[in-house]
């Protein structure tokens, strides 16, 4: 459950937040929602693939931590074992609101900062104080307002990326077969990832027209990304080799 | 080169040029050129309203986007037929679904559900969709790609908003050539083959190919031709229809997945539902049935499925009388017929689209390259039409055959011996000792699929005189299995599959993917 409600320095000024990561927090996903702001971090050490939104059936991006629900292989205990945690992770338990606000006879739209009081991130004795003592945001705060607006900038850059792919047919579905160790076979259904082939056949308007909106680099990066695979089946075959 | 005039738009016409375009890429090349002759103050019938699955491909193949199909022709989906009241009058039901039973191609399950007739219904026991239908679910989730399925289903639409969406995707996108104007005279070359039609515009057309597409009228098979006209009164005396259209009760009421089909004293009443209204009819025999009672049996209808007096009380019914059957050949010389000017039969399995997909597809597959290679597929065209509307009559006939109803003179005339044909009185023999299957089939792309008869005859409590010899124990275990197998796919998608409506309103904001 969540009660996701407008962040003000009144009511939470005590408040506090969790910074440790963490299965208790819900931290122990198999992917996170990822846009091309942060390929270039992401794609160090996660692939990148798509998922489709079952709400709308459209596409956005993820950053694969694990092969299969509540397996994240890169939580140990309360620390993400990775150089880079993704946006989506480290912004809990904070969320993008949107306000209205009437300046001069106009509405406006502003973004806002919404927490989630229910996120067990929450509390009241542990973790980063939010405001400073007169009610200012302490430093910690101002650096997720920041993480949020990059991440709002992010998710709307998505629409246009995937606007694009689909455009030049760069989006196939595929199956991952993997064989572990143990001799185990998995396959995931339900990804989709760029179509290589349309990618290095793309005729020369359709490549200065990608390569000027950045989306060029980001395909690329989501190829290079899918080397992380190999590691990501290490490290499951680790564990397994560490429970058997 | 090869020019194709087509006479008549409507969704025959349009059809026709957007398969033919398409296959022969008239958007880039020249060879073949594809003109449709539509006179603009003529209304189309605009009754076809349920189509197959067989239209996705039609319309993938026409380059369409299924989304702007949706969108703009008020489609929502279908996913077989209900039909109500058939057996005895007594609110009996039973669905034939587009889905065919688990197991096939290679295991047919029927045999093996027969010893379980009395503790479940065969379309429940073999496939998902009924059960999934009778709550309104849709056949797929926003996220599965354009013309993708969780289940098989094809469409209900607004025909006249069809046929001028086809109409812009045709001549914008598929490089078939429009001209305006009503014909007013054929001319024959000396062998007899249609030269030119002069149009009331003064324009002259010449073409190699004609299709007629010119609805009751037949013009050009039917009047220039005087081919005749073959008629299956005798067999099916539906011959009548009294058509409304009817808003839902608000804004949320369920769309159906089915087109709904209930038997009455003198014929049957459709009901499909479309995203912004219902249409519904009432089709019968006008010997056993005059306007007035039958106007009264479709008010009667409209009541008990929930239409207000007030909504009522301004509706006009639509009367369409046709004769049911045929024309002898469908290609003759050099004109084809597709559509209804080649045979119209009542829309018990909406079988009008699905032909004349069937036909469209068979002139641009084999579209005749000299008047000598034209002879050769008009025989063969001719021939796997008749066979075609022979079957689709003796399956038609078979929901009236199976009946108990006798309630009324009308349903023992349609049960009558004399009026049944000797190709379904053979299968109806043959089948009181085993099940349709295969072996049933008389060619390799038979219309209707052998599940169909199964669906029909199990679901009307068909008894055969036998349930077959004994089972090798490993296809007991199997059909077991694929008893299984069902209620676990049935069980996934009661949990996935949205609403019709929901499914419906989803599309419209954020389109389905084409991936």
């Amino acid at each position: 459950m969540t009660n996701t409600v407008l962040l003000n320095s009144i009511e939470h000024k005590d408040l506090k937040v969790v910074t440790s990561f963490g299965d208790q927090y819900g931290d122990n996903v198999w992917y996170t929602p990822t846009f091309p702001l942060e390929f270039r971090s992401i794609q160090a050490h996660y692939p990148i693939f798509f998922q489709k939104d079952p709400n709308t059936g459209g596409f956005y991006p993820v950053a694969m931590t694990g092969f299969q629900d509540n397996e994240n292989l890169f939580l140990k205990g309360d620390t993400w074992n990775a150089g880079y945690v993704p946006l989506m992770i480290k912004r809990q338990p904070f969320f993008i609101g949107k306000q209205d606000k009437i300046e001069e006879g106009k509405t406006t739209e502003h973004r806002v900062i919404h927490i989630d009081l229910d996120s067990p991130r929450v509390s009241s004795n542990e973790g980063q104080q939010l405001f400073a003592e007169f009610g200012a945001n302490s430093p910690f705060l101002v650096e997720m307002a920041d993480m949020l607006e990059t991440i709002h900038h992010g998710m709307e850059a998505n629409q246009a990326f995937i606007q694009h792919l689909l455009k030049f047919d760069l989006i196939e579905s595929f199956t991952l077969d993997i064989e572990l160790n143990d001799g185990s076979n998995h396959n995931m259904i339900g990804f989709y990832t760029i179509q290589e082939d349309n990618l290095r056949n793309l005729d020369r308007e359709a490549l200065a027209e990608l390569h000027q909106a950045g989306y060029l680099e980001a395909a690329y990066m989501m190829v290079a990304s899918q080397s992380n695979l190999r590691n990501l089946i290490d490290m499951k075959n680790k564990r397994n080799e560490l429970i058997g | 080169m090869t020019k194709i005039v087509i006479v008549g738009g409507g969704s025959a016409g349009w059809i026709s040029a957007g398969l033919l375009a398409a296959k022969h890429n008239c958007k880039d090349s020249t060879s073949v050129q594809v003109y449709v002759v539509e006179a603009p103050d003529i209304a189309t019938v605009g009754v076809g309203e349920g189509t197959w699955p067989s239209m996705r491909n039609t319309l993938k193949d026409m380059g369409i986007s299924e989304t702007e199909f949706i969108k703009q022709c008020d489609v929502s989906f279908k996913q077989g037929s209900k039909f109500v009241n058939w057996q005895s009058g007594a609110s009996d039901a039973y669905y034939h679904p587009f889905t065919l039973p688990v197991g096939l191609p290679e295991f047919n399950i029927a045999p093996y559900w027969l010893p379980l007739r009395e503790q479940v219904s065969f379309t429940n026991a073999v496939c998902a969709q009924g059960i999934l239908s009778e709550q309104s679910l849709a056949p797929k989730q926003i996220s599965t790609p354009e013309y993708a399925f969780n289940l098989n289903y094809g469409y209900h639409l607004n025909a006249g908003k069809f046929g001028e969406f086809l109409k812009q995707h045709c001549t914008k996108q598929l490089g078939v050539n429009h001209i305006q104007g009503k014909v007013t005279k054929i001319n024959n070359d000396q062998e007899g083959f249609i030269y030119s039609l002069d149009l009331d515009t003064k324009q002259q057309v010449l073409g190699d190919l004609f299709i007629d597409c010119t609805g009751f009228s037949s013009l050009l098979l039917g009047q220039h031709y005087q081919v005749p006209f073959d008629s299956k009164q005798h067999i099916l005396m539906n011959d009548t229809a009294m058509a409304v259209q009817v808003p839902y009760e608000n804004e949320s009421s369920p769309i159906a997945s089915c087109t709904i089909s209930t038997a009455q004293q003198a014929g049957w009443a459709w009901d499909i539902g479309l995203p912004t209204r219902r249409g519904i009819g009432y089709v019968y025999s006008s010997a056993h049935c005059d306007d007035s009672v039958a106007e009264q049996t479709l008010y009667d209808y409209l009541t008990k499925t929930g239409v207000s007096a007030d909504i009522k009380d301004n509706l006009t019914p639509r009367k369409i009388s046709f004769t049911p059957g045929h024309r002898k050949e469908f290609w003759h010389k050099n004109v084809v017929a597709i559509g209804i000017s080649a045979g119209f039969i009542e829309p018990l399995e909406a079988s009008a689209l699905v032909l004349i997909e069937l036909s469209a597809r068979m002139v641009a597959e084999q579209l005749p390259q000299s008047r000598e290679h034209m002879a050769l597929v008009a025989k063969r065209f001719n021939k796997t039409f008749s066979y075609r509307w022979q079957r689709i009559v003796d399956f038609l006939k078979l929901h009236y055959v199976l009946s108990h109803r006798d309630d009324s003179d009308y349903w023992k005339d349609m049960r009558g011996l004399d009026s049944v044909s000797d190709s379904l009185k053979e299968l109806m023999d043959i089948w009181q000792f085993q099940s349709p299957s295969k072996q049933d089939n008389q060619h390799a792309e038979e219309l209707f699929p052998f599940a169909s008869f199964q669906y029909v005859l199990y679901g009307m409590g068909y008894q055969p005189k036998a349930t077959g010899s004994a089972f090798k124990p490993q296809d007991i275990q199997e059909s077991r299995r694929l008893f299984e197998q069902n209620q676990q796919h049935l069980s996934r998608l009661h949990k996935a599959l949205p609403t019709n409506r929901e499914l419906l309103s989803k599309i419209n904001q954020y389109g389905l993917p084409r991936i």
